[in-house]
């Protein structure tokens, strides 16, 4: 048998398909047709479900969305809102864990593994059923008097402590969310040279200028990313209320239309986040000048 | 003016042989700059210890909780340490969650599903990263793409394709695509392995090419080995996700025999809620004592995460240093 010769380049790509072969299968199994599914979904209806019979039926399921339905526009906000409260406190805090756990401290390996267990206990079943026992505002709570006096807290009367008990339980459910961005943060940290410190701690730089000037722009392309995982993290969160919204819709209602309309409008929603945020910060993240510094050449998307 | 003075001390050296403990005490109160770092060493530790136990509290609750008896239950002035320790709390919470044959089926699933993640993300990252090929930016944007479109947008049309396949009622939609790079998550794990390699230097897979070895053999033998560190962070990040899942098999593998785990607990709370007689009667318990509470809750949360507690316990090290040594995120 004849051996069939290929030049370099040809073989490079043929040896590249093979790896990504598994992607292109999956992409058009489990993305991209379910995708063209959905968009006909969404402007149609469904005749038959085997063989995904289905007519066009214009634009009013969109319609419905924003002009029919007294549900759907204000828990998109509140969504919208949670996300925008929720996310800088979960990056602020990952990023003073993370450097606190990168410090040369004693019981660094204890404390990396307890900032982790609550991403272990998952956002699933698990975590429900420790919210629901009221776990979250437990954690600080004023109202017994063991951290604060009694007298103090009839002093600054009830709705005060309240509304102080409420704000810790949603720092606390913060905290216990950010367990993928403290690690992110962590290995971020660890790619930054000791060298960088060191010189600057000679010219008499302190810890504080050292941070924005040399750990801040460092970190600058992780802090990026991070930001970006954790707008996605908490508008495609199982446990987020519009999705159960779709999903009752969808099948409880047997509404496949709408849900799929509402699906495309969250999901175009996102998008437009994603870009603008992207486009935004992408001028504030950190690229070496100089060319010979290899590592920096490569540039978060 | 007070270096000035502790260098005024430091002259006085017959002192410091004489009472080494007060010399070093007093130059260390003279000295500004030891007491600002002695501070900020303990304001470290203190900020440390009040993390941690945020951190630890959902666990330790967990754990105190599940040991309580029904009298200390209802006692508000028992918070951490119950008066007794009651162990049946976890038998009962066993027989009520069936825990065997459900914990089956999750680690079944599980197992599957990492394997599938290592072996399609760790390939196809390598593609990613390594070669060129036609249409590579769009095929990379759907990697981006996949990570940000919800499950549930997508979920309609893939309850018809699975369907049209007869694969509802089983796992295979769960098993599958992540053998194909998606699944859940999928694709933010071929990111991180494109990130990985694109970080580690190509000496070794050219060496390896060199001595006549095939890409798929070079793969294999050289590429796979080295990176084991992000192999760990798929096996950790995959293996609780997929633990903790409950949206997609509730959907596609609804038959009662087939319900993952943590999906069981749901059956403590039915009992919780129950009223007392036809609670007695469903589980066969006969005294007041043993009955379904809010401890066997937390005792069958407890055990439903345990398994995942366990293989973390083994891999934490590794873990840990392998976050150190990738950077999971390249650059």
């Amino acid at each position: 048998m004849k051996k069939i010769r290929f030049n370099m380049e040809k073989k490079q790509m043929l040896e590249g398909l093979v790896f990504v072969s598994p992607f292109i299968l999956g992409s058009a199994l489990f993305f991209i047709f379910p995708l063209f599914v959905s968009i006909k979904l969404s402007f149609g209806k469904v005749v038959k479900m085997l063989g995904f019979k289905i007519e066009w039926e214009g634009t009013a399921n969109y319609l419905r969305a924003f002009l029919v339905d007294t549900e759907f526009v204000p828990m998109f906000l509140d969504i919208v809102k949670q996300t925008l409260t929720k996310a800088p406190l979960i990056i602020v805090f990952s990023l003073i864990l993370a450097i606190l756990i990168n410090k040369k401290i004693r019981f660094r390996g204890f404390f990396r593994t307890v900032f982790f267990i609550p991403f272990l206990l998952g956002m699933g079943e698990v975590m429900k059923q420790l919210l629901n026992q009221g776990v979250d505002k437990q954690v600080v709570f004023l109202g017994d008097g063991s951290l604060i006096p009694r007298e103090i807290l009839a002093y600054l009367g009830t709705s005060v402590v309240n509304a102080i008990d409420t704000f810790f339980g949603v720092i606390v459910v913060v905290l216990w969310g950010s367990g993928v961005q403290i690690l992110l943060f962590l290995s971020g940290l660890q790619s930054i040279p000791d060298s960088l410190y060191e010189s600057a701690k000679i010219d008499g730089a302190t810890e504080w200028e050292m941070f924005w000037k040399i750990t801040l722009p460092m970190i600058s392309p992780i802090m990026l990313l991070n930001i970006i995982y954790t707008l996605i993290d908490s508008f495609t969160n199982v446990t987020n209320p519009i999705l159960a919204y779709i999903q009752e819709q969808a099948f409880s209602k047997i509404q496949f239309e709408y849900a799929a309309a509402m699906g495309w409008i969250y999901f175009l929603f996102i998008l437009i986040v994603v870009f603008l945020v992207m486009g935004i910060l992408n001028r504030y993240v950190y690229v070496a000048e100089a060319k010979g510094a290899k590592r920096n050449e490569r540039k978060s998307i | 003016m007070k270096e000035r003075v502790s260098r005024g001390i430091a002259l006085e050296k017959p002192a410091k042989r004489d009472f080494p403990v007060m010399q070093r005490a007093y130059e260390f109160i003279t000295n500004p700059k030891r007491i600002g770092a002695a501070l900020t060493r303990t304001g470290t530790y203190l900020l440390l210890s009040g993390f941690s136990f945020v951190f630890l509290f959902p666990f330790l609750y967990m754990l105190v909780n599940s040991l309580k008896t029904n009298a200390d239950l209802n006692n508000i002035l028992v918070n951490w340490v119950p008066r007794d320790l009651k162990f049946e709390n976890y038998i009962i919470a066993y027989r009520a969650l069936d825990y065997f044959t459900y914990a089956k089926n999750s680690v079944f699933i599980t197992i599957v599903t990492v394997i599938g993640h290592l072996l399609s993300c760790s390939l196809i990252g390598y593609g990613f990263a390594r070669y060129n090929f036609p249409c590579k930016k769009v095929l990379f944007l759907l990697v981006i793409l996949a990570l940000i479109v919800p499950v549930q947008t997508l979920i309609v049309p893939m309850y018809m394709v699975y369907a049209n396949f007869g694969w509802l009622n089983s796992y295979l939609p769960i098993i599958v695509p992540t053998f194909l790079g998606y699944g859940l998550k999928g694709t933010l794990f071929i990111f991180i392995f494109r990130q990985y390699y694109l970080g580690l230097p190509k000496d070794l897979e050219n060496a390896a090419k060199i001595d006549g070895a095939g890409f798929l053999m070079t793969y294999w033998r050289i590429v796979l080995p080295i990176a084991q560190s992000a192999l760990l962070v798929t096996v950790v990040l995959s293996m609780v996700w997929h633990w903790n899942d409950f949206y997609e098999p509730g959907i596609y593998a609804q038959k009662a025999t087939m319900t993952m785990l943590p999906a069981r607990l749901n059956n403590i709370v039915r009992l919780v809620n129950l009223p007392p007689e036809e609670m007695f009667e469903d589980m066969q318990l006969i005294d007041q004592e043993n009955s379904i509470n809010n401890a066997v809750l937390m005792a069958g949360t407890f055990m439903v995460i345990t398994p995942i507690l366990i293989v973390f316990g083994f891999l934490q090290k590794k873990f840990m240093q392998g976050i150190e040594r990738t950077g999971l995120t390249g650059e």
